[in-house]
């Protein structure tokens, strides 16, 4: 079970509390639940390349989780533990509790999931905890400023639009703005993002919405850059127009339509040297 | 010619839920003259506010919370002699402490409208889900109040989508379940693709 959960994204990487199903669902009945239900992830792999979301949604291809995701995830964990502190308990993470923490997601993640690190797992949860640190340093310390809403799952039913239920988990809201943590090697340019993340943001400003009855006053990205000097970058962008909720609300039929037809062709470009799915895609006819 | 004094003494407490309950006393004595009257009063004054003291300290039935939630569900709720007619007949109003109206919104909350206080600004959805967790998991319902106040200075009907979202992530992580997102999740495809 465990290697089968390496091809999902952690967001949507589920344990069930149901009981299993005891006769695995055809592949009819599974794209069938994947139009009813969409998530900002599913949505963006398939706008990506609709062979790898057959691969890692429909077909559900096992592959191992890659170190970078393990590290993201793990900060990831020790930021929401960070944030739930300093709400719920009014204080802020010491650094030693703040490590301990990541020490333990770290663990976590190890005991659910082994990645091949290559002699490099050190190294690696070295540059994660420089990260946090570079974090704190540079931006956790307003305790005034509560959290809203910390790794909240919100689901939005867009059946008077004609649109699949879409479901997220916001990262953290605070002061009317969600704010959504990235770990990432580069430094990202302000334009280059609103642009390459609005399949995300405005999905969580449609959630927002439909969970608060109001609008959000923003958004912002906060990325956590892995240079050799860690470095914090925070986009901040205006709350969604109506023109990008149009525009989310087109890609999603898309989306739909794309089910319902099939079409699962592949789009073979600069984004295919990091797909995991590189290999069986190379053998697609 | 006698002088009737007539005496009223009334008092009125808030109780947790939003409830309230209320115990007046009035009497009547005749005086022979207007002389008697301040004394009397006094006399009167102190008499019928240690008698109201005594008695309202027992303040009977006091709803929680979630006090009718489940029985909305199974339609008991308009049965003669269910809780809340035990509720309205011994111990005095039980007034809603929501100010908003509540109706059904095309978005799926739930919304004030009628002054009922077994309304949640949150989904039925949610309501249920909150409901379940803790029934199954045993869960005191004060303590999911105060987690609600905690967390957001709310009580748990008055908690929007995203706040009772947030506590059901509080509350399943209390019972040591997985994530509610897991009703999110496509069951496995044990097939191969071509």
């Amino acid at each position: 079970m465990n290697s089968l959960l390496a091809a999902i994204p952690p967001r949507e990487k589920i344990q069930s509390i149901e009981k299993p199903e005891t006769k695995p669902p055809s592949e009819a009945e599974t794209i069938a639940g994947l139009q009813k239900i969409v998530s900002s992830s599913r949505l963006g792999t398939f706008l990506q390349c609709r062979l790898k979301f057959y691969y890692r949604y429909v077909a559900q291809i096992k592959k191992a989780k890659t170190a970078a995701l393990f590290l993201g995830n793990a900060v990831h964990e020790t930021l929401k533990a960070w944030n739930k502190t300093r709400w719920k308990e009014n204080r802020l993470l010491s650094l030693k509790e703040l490590h301990d923490e990541f020490s333990r997601a770290w663990e976590e993640q190890s005991k659910e999931e082994p990645v091949n690190w290559e002699g490099e797992e050190e190294a690696e949860k070295l540059t994660g905890w420089r990260l946090l640190e570079t974090y704190m340093r540079q931006y956790g310390l307003y305790l005034a400023i509560k959290p809203e809403a910390v790794e909240v799952p919100i689901e939005a039913d867009l059946g008077n639009h004609g649109l699949p239920k879409l479901v997220g988990v916001l990262d953290l809201v605070q002061q009317r703005r969600v704010v959504d943590y990235k770990t990432s090697g580069t430094t990202p340019k302000e334009e280059q993002s609103a642009h390459t993340h609005e399949v995300q943001t405005c999905t969580y400003a449609v959630l927002y919405r439909e969970a608060n009855g109001q609008r959000e006053l923003g958004i912002e990205l906060h990325s956590l850059v892995k240079l050799k000097n860690p470095k914090l970058s925070i986009i901040e962008l205006p709350p969604m127009s109506d023109s990008q909720e149009t525009r989310l609300f087109h890609l999603m039929e898309a989306y739909v339509e794309g089910l319902e037809r099939k079409d699962f062709v592949p789009s073979p470009g600069f984004g295919c040297m990091s797909c995991e799915f590189f290999d069986n895609c190379r053998r697609w006819s | 010619m006698a002088v009737t004094l007539s005496a009223n003494y009334s008092k009125k407490l808030g109780l947790p839920g939003f409830s309230s309950h209320f115990f007046s006393v009035s009497v009547e004595v005749e005086l022979t003259d207007l002389s008697q009257v301040q004394a009397e009063c006094a006399k009167l004054y102190q008499l019928l506010q240690q008698s109201v003291d005594k008695e309202i300290k027992q303040v009977g039935f006091v709803p929680d919370e979630f006090f009718g939630i489940d029985a909305i569900g199974q339609g008991q709720d308009t049965q003669q002699g269910g809780p809340h007619q035990q509720h309205q007949n011994g111990n005095g109003s039980h007034r809603n402490g929501c100010s908003q109206g509540h109706h059904k919104g095309s978005d799926g909350h739930s919304r004030s409208s009628n002054g009922n206080s077994d309304s949640w600004n949150c989904t039925d959805g949610q309501r249920g889900f909150i409901l379940r967790i803790v029934n199954e998991n045993n869960i005191d319902k004060q303590e999911v109040e105060d987690l609600s106040q905690q967390l957001y200075q709310l009580g748990v009907k008055h908690l929007n989508k995203m706040q009772a979202s947030q506590l059901i992530e509080e509350l399943l992580a209390k019972a040591g379940k997985p994530s509610g997102r897991t009703r999110w999740s496509q069951p496995r495809n044990q097939q191969q693709p071509s």
